[in-house]
């Protein structure tokens, strides 16, 4: 994570979007520093893809401010020149090469021809792609496609870079050349944020985490700071025949300091507990209930506890 | 402005990569137009007409019937006439089945008449299944018989002379006298030559076809009026086909994420319009190459022509960019567009002579581009400047584009 002295980039203040009655942001605030990979996680619906929407200047009825370098983003179209954009869909022309669609969508950008060319082909080396670069892109695999929508996004060097779920539908081997240009992205100075569903991504690739839902952070921070939220407890997940409802009222009277529950669905819950010896107590009440437990899995605090504590739901609900 | 080049660039790019359907699009209107003409054109032969059949009933059976016979061998007339020499039932017989046009009956003593100047008639009968060639026929027999009463006028003293040798039995005919009476009749033409050979000419100059008739219509004539149709109708499908960009951008997310460059909206409607403005016109460009080089089509001074392609390729991209702002996805824009284009091209007369139309179908017409590209390709061919369909065309099409780019601005994500 960067240091003290670093340059903020990026300062989103109270933005606020709506959908009729739906509000999809809800005075979201956000501060992005020079080279800091953000990982904005949260499930769907949670507003995701309408911040990256609204940065990327492709949405609007908006309140709030957003600063990128200093300058309002919306107001100064040069900025657009700085700002890279990789989004969730394969937005290119299929029936282009690789090369002719990088110098199309860089000549969008103010970049001189002949520097154009060059960053061109730096680019489909990065992306593992000059070998196939004047071969249609029809014929490229979806974890091709995928790399090359990386790249179109980092054609003009961006001073900040927006992707949105980059590393939706491929495969591992993919994922991994994706999630190594992302850090390496981080790493030459670019602010970057990410959006995913999966945490391990975050994880591996991220020097910050916000946990986002209903529009709102709930919390962010690096990977030990969030752990830190749920503390030096045990994640116990309990699988059986109950209903959420029943499942509540019967831990309800064990609530407290050493177990508190996470989360609660049709047939699967999870509490977070200060010692294994307490799994007996719980156990003994979900008998009595009647209610019929069919596993039990004893974890240690991660992301996708911190996750769960603080939305309710797991990343796949 | 350089964007919106880039733009329309790496749209005609994308297009080239993959031109079947432009190709297509083309081919169609070439090969449709090759099909209509080779079915329903006449050929380029000299002759128009086909020849008549004429049945001769000869009841004379003498030296004029033979002459008047002899006429029909003529080489000029033999183009014209299919003579059939029979008697008069086998004659009414052939016309009843429609394989003559008319009979002409020469009454018995026809010679022996006109020798001895008595008043004689040739009779006509006419088919009356058949609309203007007994016409013609009976006016052919008037002249003949114009001729052979002046002949006989003429020749009245050399025609006594050889009326007297017919009335001797044929093994005594005096064929030593028959030369000097041909002799004096050979001296009164040659002494007439100064006044019939202005005569021979005007019966030449009666293949002069008259102010009043149709000039000749040939298989190029045909190509030259319906390729127009088939350009317009085949235009507005391919700049349909161009212009489904708009939607499909939307729809995939390049749109979106063009917006996330520094190009600004009306750049890419710009550069949308005017692609699909040159696309349309560049196509057009190609059907007159094709259409001149493979059906020698004539269509009048080309630079008005093209002025005129270009406005209905303007009209069309107009069109089209409203409607694409106006559909929801391709789906639709393909459901709707097909039905939209086949109506302005039966209306408009690119299917059938406008000519030809009912009174309403020519109504709805002049709401279709297709009627006045037609009507201004019909004025430039007669050789006159398409002012009116012009005006039509391009004051239309300014209208459509004003309201295609506040539509398609609304489309087009911030």
């Amino acid at each position: 994570m960067p240091g003290k002295g670093v340059p903020t980039m990026l300062e989103i203040k109270n933005l606020t979007k709506s959908y009729g009655d739906v509000l999809a942001l809800d005075r979201f605030s956000l501060d992005l520093k020079k080279g800091e990979v953000l990982g904005l996680l949260g499930p769907n619906g949670a507003g995701k893809t309408t911040l990256i929407s609204i940065l990327s200047g492709t949405l609007g009825d908006f309140t709030g401010t957003v600063n990128f370098l200093g300058r309002n983003i919306f107001a100064d179209r040069s900025l657009k020149n700085r700002l890279g954009i990789v989004p969730q869909d394969m937005a290119f022309y299929d029936e282009l090469n690789a090369m002719d669609n990088l110098l199309f969508w860089g000549g969008l950008y103010d970049v001189p021809r002949a520097d154009l060319k060059k960053r061109a082909a730096e680019l489909l080396d990065l992306v593992e792609l000059s070998a196939r670069a004047k071969e249609p892109v029809k014929n490229f695999s979806g974890g091709m496609k995928r790399r090359l929508n990386t790249a179109i996004g980092l054609l003009h060097k961006p001073d900040l870079l927006l992707l949105d779920e980059p590393t939706v539908g491929i495969d591992v081997q993919a994922k991994v050349s994706i999630l190594d240009i992302i850090r390496g992205v981080g790493a030459a100075g670019t602010a970057v944020i990410f959006t995913t569903h999966q945490l391990a991504e975050v994880e591996t690739t991220c020097s910050r985490v916000a946990i986002m839902d209903k529009g709102r952070i709930l919390a962010q921070g690096t990977l030990e700071e969030l752990v830190r939220i749920v503390g030096e407890r045990d994640i116990v997940e309990i699988a059986g025949e109950f209903a959420a409802a029943a499942f509540s009222e019967a831990v309800q009277d064990l609530a407290g300091a050493r177990i508190e529950l996470l989360s609660a669905a049709d047939g699967l819950a999870s509490l977070a507990v200060a010692d294994t010896e307490e799994i007996p107590k719980i156990m003994d009440q979900l008998f009595r209930r009647k209610l019929a437990v069919s596993d039990l899995k004893i974890k240690s605090p991660s992301l996708e506890t911190v996750f769960l504590k603080l939305t309710g739901r797991s990343l796949r609900d | 402005m350089r964007r919106l080049l880039l733009i329309l660039g790496n749209d005609i790019r994308r297009h080239l990569k993959s031109p079947m359907a432009v190709v297509i699009f083309l081919a169609i209107p070439l090969f449709m137009t090759g099909l209509i003409g080779l079915i329903f054109a006449p050929g380029e032969e000299e002759s128009t007409l086909p020849r008549i059949a004429v049945v001769l009933v000869d009841r004379d059976q003498s030296i004029a019937s033979k002459l008047l016979m002899g006429m029909f061998d003529a080489d000029q007339l033999k183009k014209m006439f299919e003579v059939t020499v029979t008697d008069e039932a086998e004659g009414r017989r052939r016309m009843a089945k429609g394989r003559a046009t008319a009979m002409i009956i020469v009454p018995e003593k026809f010679t022996v008449d006109l020798l001895d100047a008595k008043t004689t008639t040739l009779t006509v009968v006419k088919n009356p299944a058949e609309q203007f060639l007994p016409d013609v026929v009976e006016e052919f027999v008037n002249t003949i018989a114009v001729m052979l009463s002046g002949a006989i006028q003429a020749f009245s003293e050399e025609a006594r002379g050889i009326r007297a040798m017919l009335d001797q039995p044929v093994e005594s005919f005096p064929w030593d006298k028959l030369g000097p009476e041909l002799g004096k009749a050979q001296k009164k033409v040659v002494a007439a030559q100064a006044y019939l050979n202005p005569l021979l000419v005007g019966i030449e100059a009666e293949e002069i076809k008259p102010a009043s008739a149709k000039p000749k219509f040939t298989r190029t004539d045909l190509f030259s009026i319906m390729l127009p149709g088939m350009a317009i109708m085949f235009l507005l499908f391919i700049v349909q086909t161009l212009m489904r960009d708009i939607i499909s951008d939307r729809e995939d997310g390049k749109l979106r994420r063009m917006m996330t460059t520094p190009l600004r909206p009306m750049e890419l409607i710009g550069a949308r319009l005017v692609g699909g403005w040159a696309m349309g016109l560049i196509v057009l460009l190609v059907l007159v190459a094709a259409g001149t080089l493979i059906f020698r089509a004539y269509w009048g001074n080309l630079g008005s022509f093209l002025v005129l392609g270009a406005a209905a390729s303007f009209w069309t991209a107009a069109f089209f960019g409203l409607f694409h702002a106006l559909v929801r996805n391709r789906n639709q824009s393909g459901a709707i567009s097909a039905p939209i284009i086949l109506v302005f091209s039966l209306f408009g007369g690119s299917m059938m002579n406008p000519e030809a139309m009912p009174k309403a179908f020519k109504a709805i017409g002049v709401a279709t581009p297709n009627r006045w590209f037609i009507d201004g390709a019909k004025l430039v061919r007669e050789g006159h400047f398409p002012l009116v369909p012009l005006a039509v065309l391009f004051g239309s099409g300014v209208l459509l584009a004003a309201l295609a780019v506040p539509a398609l601005r609304r489309k087009t994500p911030v």
